[in-house]
C-alpha cells in the first residue's frame, strides 16, 4: 500500500514537474511581455526596463527559473503584476471559495449518480434505463455555458428566485450563510447536471455488471433480499470504477468550473484564471496551472487510496 | 445466418421476443447514427450554405431596431446594436467550423503520428513521449488553452494551431497503445522479417487495422474543437470582434442578461448543443457498429 502510493506520487511529481517547466519557458519566450501589458503598447523603452528590473525580469532566463523554484519552495507563488500583492496571499480566498463550491458540487453529483445508476443497472435494456441513458446523452452534449446562461434566464431573471451573480449580496452588511448559500444553488446545479451525466452512467453499466455476476446469484438463492444483495452486495463492488472515475474526471469539472464560475461571477480559481488570462498575468497564471495539476494528481491519488479501502486486492495490484 | 437463428432458438425458448430485442438494438443503433449525420448536415447546412440562402449583412446596424425580440424583419431578432441576430448566428457558424473543423484534422494528424512513434520508436523514446503526455494530460485541455489564448494574437490561423497542438494527447495515447497491442501479431513480424521498414508497417497494416477507431474518435475530436472553441469565444479569448461566433454570441447575450433577451441566448446555445451532440451521436453509432463487427 504504502510503495503503491509512493510510487504512484513519485511519478505525478515527475509530471508536474515538466509541465510547470514546460509553461515557465514558453510563457517568458513570448514577446511582448508583461512590462507592455501593465504600460500599454507605447510605454518608452526606459519605463520597460525599469519594469522589468522591478518584477526581477532582466536576469537571464535560466536564472529566473532557479529563482521561481527557490521561491516557490517557500511558499513563495511571486508578485501579481497587476494587483502588486504576493500570489500566495491573493490565491487563498478565491482557493476556499473554489473548494467550498466543489466539494458541495461534487457530493450532490456522486449521490444523484448512485441513484440514477442503481436505477439503470436495474432496469437494464428496459424503458426507465433507456430514459435516463437519453437524458445522459443529451445533457453530456449541452454546453455549460448554455446550460448556465438557460438557468439564469429562468431562475434570476425570469422567477428572480435565485441570485445570478457573486458569492454574497453586496447590499447586506453582514451577509449570513443563507445568501452565500444562495449564490452557490444555480452554479452547483450547472456543474452537477454535467458531471452527473458521465457519472451515473458508468455507475449504471458497474451495477449492470455486477448484477450478472455468480455471488448475486448465490445471495438470492439463500434468501437474501434484493434491496439489501444491491446495497451491501453489488453497490461495494460497483462503487469501484466510480471512484475510480470521480478521481479522473476532477481535472474536467474544473473546466466545467471556468466556464461556470465565469458566468455567475463567481470569485473562485476558475474565475480568477479567466480574468488573469484576459490581462496576461502570467505569476498568477502559472500559480493556478501549479494548484490544479497538484489537484488533479492528488484527485488521483486519493481515488486510489479510496479503492484500496473498499477492495483490499486494489492495493497489491 | 440460419446457424444463428438456431442456436438462438435452443438457447432462449422465448426467441421472438430475444429477436425483437436484437432488431430493436440493431434499429437504434442505425438510428443513433443517422441522427448523428443528419445532425452534422443541419450543422454544416447552417454554416456554409444557409449565408448564402440568407445573404443579410450580419454587420448592418439598424439602431431604431436596437434589441427587438424576433419579428417578421427580423425573425432571430436583434442584438443591442440593431444588427440581425440570424445573420449573426449563420455568419458565427462560418467563423465557428472554419477554425474548429482543421483544428481537429490538425490534432488528428498530430496525434497519430505522436502515438506512432511512440508505439513503434525505440523504448527510451516512447518512455519519454509517455512522461510528457502523463504531464499534459494532468490539466484540463481548457486551463492550457487559456494560458496560451493569453500569449497569442488571436486570429483564424492562430486558433487553429492553437487547438490543433493541445488536443492531440488522448488520441495519441490510444494510438500508442494500440500499436503496442498489435506491433507483435504475426502479420507485423512477416512484413517485417521481409525487409519493410516501419513507416510501411505503420502506413499499410497499422493505420487499416487501426481505422474504425480512428475514425470514431476523429469524430469526437470535431465536437471536442466545437465545443473548446465555443467556450474559448465565450470567455473572450476566441475569435476576436469584429468576427462573431457561436460562444461569442452567446456571451454578448449573457452581458445583457437581465433584460431578458432570450433570443440571443438560445440559438446559439442550440446550434452548439446540435454540433456537439452530432459529433457525439455520429462518433457513438460508428462505435455500436464497428464494435459489433469485430
Amino acid at each position: 500500500m504504502i510503495k503503491m502510493v509512493a510510487s504512484r506520487l513519485a511519478s505525478s511529481t515527475l509530471s508536474i514537474v515538466i509541465l510547470v517547466t514546460l509553461v515557465f519557458f514558453m510563457v517568458h519566450l513570448t514577446p511582448g511581455g508583461p512590462a507592455y501589458s501593465i504600460l500599454g503598447q507605447k510605454a518608452t523603452a526606459a519605463s520597460v526596463a525599469e519594469v522589468n528590473a522591478r518584477l526581477g525580469l532582466n536576469v537571464p532566463i535560466w536564472q529566473q527559473y532557479f529563482v521561481w523554484w527557490w521561491h516557490l519552495l517557500h511558499g513563495q507563488l511571486g508578485y501579481s503584476y497587476l494587483i502588486s500583492r504576493p500570489v500566495g496571499q491573493l490565491l487563498w480566498q478565491y482557493e476556499l471559495n473554489t473548494m467550498v463550491f466543489y466539494s458541495v458540487s461534487i457530493v450532490l453529483s456522486t449521490l444523484l449518480s448512485i441513484l440514477l445508476g442503481l436505477v439503470q443497472g436495474v432496469y437494464y435494456g428496459r424503458w426507465p434505463a433507456r430514459l435516463i441513458g437519453a437524458f445522459q446523452l443529451g445533457f453530456y452534449a449541452l454546453p455549460p455555458f448554455f446550460v448556465a446562461a438557460m438557468l439564469v434566464l429562468w431562475f434570476a431573471v425570469g422567477l428572480k428566485i435565485l441570485p445570478a451573480n457573486g458569492i454574497v449580496d453586496l447590499r447586506e452588511a453582514h451577509p449570513g450563510i443563507g445568501s452565500y448559500a444562495a449564490h452557490l444553488v444555480l452554479p452547483v446545479i450547472t456543474v452537477s447536471l454535467l458531471t452527473v451525466c458521465s457519472l451515473s452512467r458508468y455507475f449504471g453499466e458497474a451495477v449492470h455488471e455486477e448484477l450478472q455476476k455468480d455471488y448475486v446469484r448465490t445471495a438470492a438463492a439463500k434468501g437474501v433480499a434484493f434491496p439489501t444483495i444491491l446495497v451491501r452486495h453489488v453497490m461495494r463492488n460497483a462503487l469501484r470504477p466510480l471512484v475510480t472515475i470521480l478521481g479522473l474526471s476532477f481535472p474536467y469539472i474544473f473546466t466545467g468550473g471556468v466556464i461556470v464560475e465565469s458566468v455567475f461571477n463567481y470569485p473562485g480559481l476558475g474565475w480568477l484564471m479567466w480574468r488573469s488570462a484576459l490581462s496576461q498575468d502570467y505569476p498568477i497564471l502559472i500559480a493556478i496551472v501549479l494548484i490544479i495539476g497538484i489537484l488533479t494528481v492528488l484527485g488521483n491519488l486519493l481515488a486510489d487510496l479510496v479503492n484500496g479501502l473498499l477492495d483490499p486486492r486494489a492495493s497489491y495490484e | 445466418m440460419s446457424d444463428q437463428l438456431m442456436t438462438e432458438a435452443v438457447a432462449a425458448p422465448g426467441m421472438p421476443s430475444a429477436r425483437m430485442a436484437r432488431m430493436f438494438e440493431w434499429a437504434s443503433e442505425r438510428g443513433t447514427l443517422i441522427a448523428g449525420l443528419s445532425l452534422s448536415a443541419f450543422v454544416l447546412f447552417i454554416g456554409f450554405v444557409a449565408p448564402f440562402i440568407y445573404p443579410v449583412d450580419p454587420f448592418a446596424i439598424h439602431p431604431a431596431h436596437a434589441l427587438e425580440a424576433p419579428s417578421r424583419m427580423f425573425p432571430f431578432g436583434t442584438d443591442e446594436l440593431g444588427r440581425d441576430e440570424l445573420a449573426l448566428l449563420l455568419s458565427g457558424g462560418l467563423a465557428t467550423l472554419i477554425v474548429s473543423l482543421p483544428s481537429a484534422v490538425l490534432a488528428f494528424v498530430v496525434g497519430v503520428a505522436y502515438g506512432l512513434a511512440s508505439g513503434l520508436g525505440p523504448a527510451w523514446l516512447d518512455r519519454l513521449l509517455m512522461r510528457l503526455l502523463d504531464a499534459v494530460l494532468a490539466l484540463p485541455s481548457l486551463i492550457i488553452l487559456l494560458f496560451f489564448a493569453s500569449l497569442v494574437t488571436l486570429n483564424d490561423t492562430s486558433l487553429i494551431l492553437l487547438l490543433g497542438f493541445i488536443s492531440w494527447p488522448s488520441l495519441a495515447r490510444l494510438v500508442r497503445n494500440e500499436t503496442m497491442a498489435q506491433k507483435g501479431r504475426d502479420f507485423v513480424l512477416a512484413t517485417e522479417q521481409l525487409g519493410a521498414s516501419k513507416f510501411y508497417v505503420a502506413r499499410v497494416h497499422l493505420l487499416r487495422v487501426m481505422a474504425p477507431i480512428l475514425v470514431v474518435n476523429g469524430t469526437f475530436m470535431v465536437g471536442d474543437a466545437i465545443f473548446a472553441l465555443s467556450a474559448l469565444s465565450f470567455l473572450g479569448l476566441g475569435v476576436q470582434p469584429p468576427q462573431v461566433s457561436w460562444g461569442s454570441l452567446l456571451e454578448t447575450g449573457l452581458d445583457i442578461i437581465a433584460l431578458d433577451p432570450w433570443w440571443m441566448i438560445l440559438p446559439p446555445g442550440i446550434v452548439v448543443f446540435a454540433a456537439l451532440l452530432a459529433a457525439s451521436l455520429t462518433g457513438q453509432g460508428l462505435l455500436a457498429r464497428w464494435g459489433n463487427r469485430q
